[in-house]
């Protein structure tokens, strides 16, 4: 089991954001979780990659617990997590966002040739390299934000609604990036309001109500399942 | 034409501070004076210059305003008319600014009321030129008319100046042959070539060698203090340049650098006399270390916490130097005289050019440690930090460590400053650390350009070097900076020299919608 997280309990004060949610992720797997706003998803996610602390439940990651670990450590671990809102460095060049990505690698050489690979995976970002990333379309700061965050060679991504704001073919574009990236090795727990897609890629899924998950299956099960068609896939 | 009347407004607004300012520092009166020295009429410091220069001096800032409002963004179909507006706003609204100054005033002159008291710059027959030899009403309403007038022919000028083709070709030749040059074969070979980068670094280094002996103990100690702002500008640019935390009190670290220095090197109140290099050192650990205790608490929150506790940090030491009950460890309000300067082998070395060489050698190292820090990792996750702490966070950066570090670092700097300036000074008292040294370097930093290097050495020469030469202005300086920094954030938000030179619009979001 690459991760398992056991009756995570985490608040923001009086609000009880989540409210004791268990779930497990396979080594290979991409595990979609979805919802409608504000169920709790990007609380999961932050709640994973240490930016917030539980008050009660478990994180473990390859069976070791770091739901105390601070974010740099779990970066360390292999969990990296792309935040929500395509969340770039806007003043730093694209060069300089990938650089600051490998901020846990060491060996200069090694940082130039993954640099060399996203630009090879996203042909976008090459030719805009030595522009600062602010100016770029959402699209592009969207694969910007993925891009850095696989040059920490994550062996676990965290990705908090990859699509979100996008027009249709970007997010076609981006949802076979990640079916890509999933290939090539690693585990993807995917957040996502756009259900249809996510479902399509994912290989299990949890749908999350008000803080707990209200129902589990494979992709292609709830994809079917009438009350996940009535309240996420326009119900018809 | 929204956008011509609001910059009309906005213009006429900061130029109408600008105006009243000049008016009540007494420099209406100087810069006729300067006026009339470029037609070659001399005006003896004191006395009014004679009322046509005085109409010029007005007329060309009147110009000046009109051509900020015609600025760029109203390119359009048809420019003219919108620039026109904008002038025309500008000026009514700069006039009406200095109408109603000058209204007051002549009122208040014609009562035989004598502002000096208060105004020391604003005599009598200042207010009788503001007025052009008028009474009140009438004085205030030409200075209406002329502001305007001059302001609507400075739009104009600038339209016409700009869509000229004629004077477009000129320009953008110059400019072309200007990037030529610099880019041209020849240039880059020259500037590649290590016999000619030798050669220049050898020029520099002589200057820096022989100027010092030939200028003389004022310029010696006038670029001294320079120096030494330039070293604490490059120390405030790491915290609140690079990792984007404000720090108000950043004269406590000085003062802790320089009070550490001075008790360990003079002969009272302690009669320590330790070795120049030792007491350094210390004094520069002992202010880094003095940060990184304020830090300890506070960086881990967020929200600018670090401006407001420095503020009250300096404030604390101030008035903890300045009472009774530390007088037996600091020496109290009077001071600690007598402090020692620097020794090697034996010898010691406490000329103005001795001094002059330890503070540029003190300038060029910090200067080095900037450079290098700037292209570290460290100094990356520093503007990481800075530009958005949750995705730094989420790419590995320990940000509360890295913050503490750029604070521990600025304050050591700071204590270095500190230290040499006491040195230097032979003498150091609580009223060499009052807050206006932080606002200084605060400013310098802001309008060279906050984030970048060279920026510091160009707002440490604009601050504290310029005004040293117009000495006229020193009464002044909190208003002169005050309305600088105003002046600043509405023509070059980022200062004069730009950490990043492809700047993002003002008004551009930084990112796709947040969380
Ligand atoms: N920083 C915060 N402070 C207080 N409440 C928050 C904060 N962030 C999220 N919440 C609340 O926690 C709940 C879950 O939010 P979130 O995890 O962002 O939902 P989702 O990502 O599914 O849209 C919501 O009710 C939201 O209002
Ligand atoms: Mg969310």
């Amino acid at each position: 089991m690459m991760l398992k997280i056991d009756n995570l309990n985490v608040h923001y004060g009086a609000i009880h954001a989540l409210q004791g949610i268990s779930f497990e992720l396979e080594k290979g797997e991409i595990v979609a979780l979805i919802g409608a706003n504000g169920a709790g998803k990007s609380t999961t996610l932050n709640t994973i990659s240490g930016i917030l602390r539980p008050r009660e439940g478990s994180v473990l990651f390859q069976g070791q617990p770091i739901h105390e670990m601070p974010p740099q450590e779990i970066v360390r671990k292999g969990i990296v997590h792309v935040p929500e809102g395509r969340k770039i460095f806007p003043r730093m060049t694209v060069w300089e966002n990938l650089e600051m990505g490998a901020y846990t690698q060491s060996d200069r050489a090694t940082i130039n040739r993954d640099i060399e690979s996203a630009f090879e995976r996203f042909s976008r970002l090459k030719e805009r390299r030595n522009q600062v990333s602010g100016t770029l379309s959402g699209g592009e700061q969207q694969m910007l934000a993925i891009a850095r965050g696989l040059m920490a060679h994550p062996t676990l991504l965290l990705l908090d609604e990859p699509s979100m704001g996008l027009s249709p073919i970007l997010v076609e574009q981006i949802f076979d990036i990640i079916q890509d990236i999933n290939e090539q090795g690693t585990s993807i727990l995917l957040v996502e309001q756009n259900a249809q897609m996510a479902l399509a890629i994912a290989d299990r899924a949890y749908v999350l109500e008000t803080g707990k998950i209200v129902m589990q299956g494979s992709g292609d099960e709830l994809l079917e399942n009438p009350s996940v068609i009535e309240a996420y896939l326009g119900g018809h | 034409m929204k956008t011509a009347t609001r910059n009309g407004f906005q213009t006429g607004i900061t130029f109408g501070v600008i105006v009243v300012t000049m008016f009540l520092i007494g420099f209406t009166v100087i810069g006729a004076a300067l006026v009339a020295k470029i037609f070659g009429t001399s005006v003896s410091s004191g006395s009014i210059p004679p009322l046509p220069f005085f109409v010029i001096f007005i007329s060309l800032v009147g110009l000046w305003n009109g051509a900020t409002a015609a600025r760029r963004p109203l390119t359009g179909a048809d420019e003219f008319k919108p620039a026109l507006v904008a002038g025309l706003l500008a000026g009514l609204v700069t006039g009406i600014f200095s109408a109603v100054v000058a209204l007051v005033f002549g009122m208040l002159a014609a009562n035989k009321i004598d502002v000096r008291t208060y105004l020391v710059a604003i005599s009598p027959e200042s207010i009788k030129m503001y007025l052009f030899g008028q009474d009140a009403v009438t004085g205030s309403l030409l200075s209406l008319v002329l502001l305007t007038v001059s302001s609507v022919a400075g739009s104009a000028l600038a339209v016409t100046l700009r869509t000229n083709a004629k004077v477009r070709g000129f320009f953008q030749k110059a400019a072309e042959s200007y990037t030529n040059a610099i880019h041209s074969e020849r240039a880059i070979k020259l500037r590649n070539n290590p016999s000619a980068r030798y050669a220049f670094l050898a020029l520099v280094a002589a200057a820096l060698i022989i100027l010092p002996r030939t200028w003389g103990g004022y310029w010696n100690y006038v670029l001294g203090t320079v120096g030494i702002y330039i070293i604490l500008g490059l120390g405030l640019n790491i915290i609140t340049g690079w990792a984007g935390q404000l720090v108000i009190g950043y004269v406590a670290f000085f003062a802790v650098g320089a009070y550490t220095f001075a008790l360990l090197t003079a002969p009272a109140p302690h009669h320590l006399m330790w070795n120049f290099w030792l007491a350094l050192i210390l004094g520069v650990l002992a202010a880094g270390i003095s940060g990184l205790l304020i830090g300890l608490p506070i960086l881990n929150l967020r929200g600018d916490y670090l401006a407001i506790v420095t503020l009250g940090a300096a404030e604390i030491v101030r008035i903890l130097l300045k009472s009774d009950l530390m007088t037996p460890y600091t020496a109290g309000p009077r001071g600690i005289r007598d402090i020692g300067g620097p020794t090697l082998f034996g010898r010691s070395f406490t000329s103005d050019v001795d001094f002059m060489y330890l503070i540029i050698i003190a300038v060029l190292v910090v200067s080095f440690l900037a450079y290098r820090l700037q292209n570290s990792r460290t100094g990356k996750a520093w503007v990481a930090v800075n530009q958005d702490e949750t995705v730094a966070r989420a790419t590995g950066i320990n940000a509360y460590t890295s913050k503490l570090l750029a604070l521990a670092l600025s304050a050591a700097i700071a204590g270095l400053a500190g230290a040499l300036f006491a040195s230097r000074n032979q003498f150091t008292g609580p009223d060499d650390h009052q807050l206006m040294v932080a606002i200084n370097v605060i400013c310098l930093v802001i309008v060279g350009g906050i984030g970048n290097i060279p920026g510091v050495f160009l707002g440490a020469f604009a601050l504290k070097g310029l005004p040293e030469v117009l000495r006229e202005i020193e009464n002044y300086r909190m208003l002169v900076f005050g309305i600088l920094l105003i002046v600043m954030m509405r023509l070059r938000p980022e200062g004069f020299l730009p950490a990043k030179r492809p700047a993002l619009e003002k008004n551009t979001p930084p990112s796709g919608q947040e969380a």
